[in-house]
């Protein structure tokens, strides 16, 4: 027996084909709105891996420091280093802001570290660490920078010297590193004039300026200009050591918040990341939907431009299973041609987009068996339709 | 003797019901013989294509008996269990236009019915092959159904029609689209395949130009047939 759904379809495949590649961008469109939900949340694995962190503390009640903002003074890490486990300790400061380059801005997240203490990014796909404890930083490649570049940021300029990639914001803004003093001035330096201001209204304040005290007015005016918090206190643990614990102790002695990598990552996907996810997942709900109704719609019209052909298998004996199982394997074709277009599609710009798109293979199985699934569903229509033509039709009046 | 090809006797047939209902066959008898090609005409909404599909088993009958080949297909009921089949291997259509799968080309249009029947695609393609030598379109086997004139496409319906070897051919008003010389080389190629593989053969017709040809006709009215010779001359 001849397959007479191929046979139809390489009859007209011109059209047959046209629709196939739409439904396949369709289906490509599909992939990557899953893939940028996995990037998503992998973007996020990779920022909670990067830093080397065992245990991020926290301003006491906040989801800091990526979901909600969150103040730990910076000295707090002194006494984080006398709590029993805890082998080292990091501050850590997060800020987004536009950076000038090359004539135009780019967002970035601009984090201070400590170099050697947690928080430091530990890979690099460039350059090397920084060494110096001002003006050079690491830039994510996203941020289009390049080794040795000179950038601007507020007052100062920094040297790139090493380049990390895969280092995001949750937002998807590429991270710039640099020491932690740079950024604790950046993210809370005043300009000039509002110096001056602080300056005089300092001086003029008798409480601070006293004759009697030399020293306090100068004093009090450095304590001001520069700032005394960071945002986390990465904390990296002794071997052995139970995360459980160890948080638990900072939550009752240092009236901080202590996650663990576990707690980071349930913030990040279920907070943080979570509107982001039903988004997505609506959008891919209304394209199963489009797509099922294009699919119907187009094998429906095929059957029906084959009424007096169907009628005549019919007449000459063709089975209904024969008609059904021509019908079926043309949507199941329309799909697999839409699926294959698709994620190629998908495959080919996923680096274009300017956040992550990450294609898993168990996404793309999913996704075929769906194609497969609703092309099998929107051939009901055509094929009820099919069982219904009379063969007595195809004799006539 | 052997049996007729075709014994039909009282056969009714009424559309719908009550206030609405239609007898378009009041009791039809009929036979045909193998290798007969019988006319069959009447008025228009005399009840020639209803006979047709009681024939053609694509609809019930409402009474009556049909034999086809000595065995009762119908007798106040469907007496095959398989009407599908029924068709497929016993009966042959020919249809005003030809009514070719354009998606297959000339050879897989015929060969389609021994393969639906099981045949391998092999041996169906030769049976095809050699039917369509048979009706002088052989050189066309390979073409698209497309690219043939409209009186190949009639050919090529007629070995679609023949190649199962069923013993009945229903035509209906098979050379209406065609001019009278062609229309009478169709009922020529009939005659020929009638006599060569003893098929019977029902012509339903309105066209003046083959009436004359046919030895025995059939004619339909308000439901009833009438039996008439035909001016054709046994030759
Ligand atoms: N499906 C149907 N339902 C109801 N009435 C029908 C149906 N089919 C045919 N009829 C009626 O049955 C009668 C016979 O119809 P039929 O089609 O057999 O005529 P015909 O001899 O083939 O006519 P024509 O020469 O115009 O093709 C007509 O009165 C027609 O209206
Ligand atoms: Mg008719």
């Amino acid at each position: 027996m001849i397959n007479l759904a191929s046979r139809d379809i390489l009859h007209g495949w011109g059209k047959f084909v046209f629709t196939g590649v739409g439904l396949g961008l369709l289906i490509g469109v599909t992939l990557s709105m899953a893939g940028i939900y996995r990037g998503l949340v992998d973007d996020g694995r990779v920022l909670l891996q990067n830093g080397g962190a065992d245990l991020w503390v926290v301003q006491r009640d906040t989801l800091g420091p990526y979901a909600e903002p969150s103040n730990v003074r910076d000295d707090a890490y002194r006494s984080l280093l006398g709590v029993r486990g805890v082998a080292a300790a990091g501050n850590v400061t997060y800020l987004s802001m536009q950076i000038q380059h090359q004539g135009g801005d780019v967002r970035a997240m601009l984090v201070g570290y400590e170099p050697g203490k947690p928080g430091e990014p530990d890979y690099l796909v460039a350059g090397r660490p920084i060494t110096r404890s001002h003006y050079e930083a690491i830039a994510d490649v996203r941020t289009g920078f390049r080794l040795n570049e000179r950038i601007r940021i507020r007052r100062h300029e920094y040297t790139v010297v090493g380049l990390t990639r895969r280092m995001v914001s949750s937002g998807g803004d590429p991270m710039v590193f640099v020491p932690l003093q740079d950024a604790q001035e950046v993210q809370f330096l005043k300009d000039n004039d509002a110096l001056v201001n602080e300056r005089a209204r300092t001086a003029a304040n008798p409480a601070f300026n006293r004759p009697a005290v030399p020293g306090l007015l100068e004093a009090v005016q450095a304590s001001q200009a520069s700032s005394r918090t960071v945002n986390v206190v990465m904390l990296r643990l002794a071997p052995h050591a139970d995360e459980a614990v160890v948080a638990r102790d900072i939550r009752r002695w240092k009236h901080l918040e202590a996650y663990t990598r576990a707690d980071m990552d349930e913030i990040l996907v279920a907070k943080l990341i979570a509107t982001s996810a039903r988004q997505i997942f609506m959008f891919l709900v209304i394209l199963a939907v489009v797509s099922a109704a294009i699919v119907a719609f187009i094998i429906y019209t095929m059957t029906l431009n084959k009424v007096r052909e169907i009628a005549v298998l019919k007449l000459i004996g063709a089975r209904n299973r024969t008609i059904a199982a021509m019908i079926l394997q043309q949507a199941l074709g329309l799909g697999a041609i839409g699926f294959i277009v698709g994620k190629t599609a998908a495959t080919l710009w996923a680096p274009i987009f300017p956040k992550y798109v990450l294609l898993l293979p168990e996404d793309t199985l999913r996704g075929a068996a769906l194609v497969l699934v609703i092309c099998a569903l929107a051939s009901i229509v055509a094929i009820r339709a099919a069982l219904r033509v009379d063969p007595a039709a195809a004799i006539g009046g | 003797m052997a049996h007729p090809a075709i014994e039909i006797s009282g056969l009714t047939k009424r559309y719908g019901e009550g206030d609405t209902a239609v007898d378009a066959l009041k009791g039809v008898d009929m036979i045909v013989q193998p290798g007969e090609v019988v006319g069959l005409i009447g008025p228009s909404g005399s009840g020639k294509s209803t006979l047709l599909k009681c024939l053609g088993a694509v609809i019930e009958p409402t009474a009556g008996r049909m034999t086809l080949a000595g065995e009762t297909i119908y007798d106040n009921g469907w007496k095959v269990a398989d009407l599908r089949a029924m068709r497929r291997d016993r009966i042959g259509f020919v249809f005003q236009a030809p009514y070719l799968i354009p998606f297959l080309d000339v050879v897989d249009n015929v060969a389609l019915l021994p393969m639906l029947a099981g045949v391998p695609n092999g041996k169906a393609r030769d049976r095809a092959r050699e039917m369509l030598a048979a009706l002088d379109v052989g050189h066309r086997a390979q073409a698209q159904v497309s690219q043939l004139s409209g009186g190949e496409q009639q050919r090529v319906a007629i070995a679609r029609a023949l190649v199962n070897q069923p013993p009945i051919i229903l035509a209906d008003e098979p050379t209406a689209p065609l001019d009278s010389e062609r229309a009478l080389t169709v009922i020529r190629i009939l005659n020929e395949m009638a006599q060569r593989f003893g098929t019977a053969i029902i012509v339903v017709t309105h066209d003046e130009k083959i009436i004359p040809t046919f030895r025995r006709i059939y004619h339909i009215r308000d439901g009833r047939t009438v039996e008439e010779a035909g001016e054709a001359r046994a030759a």
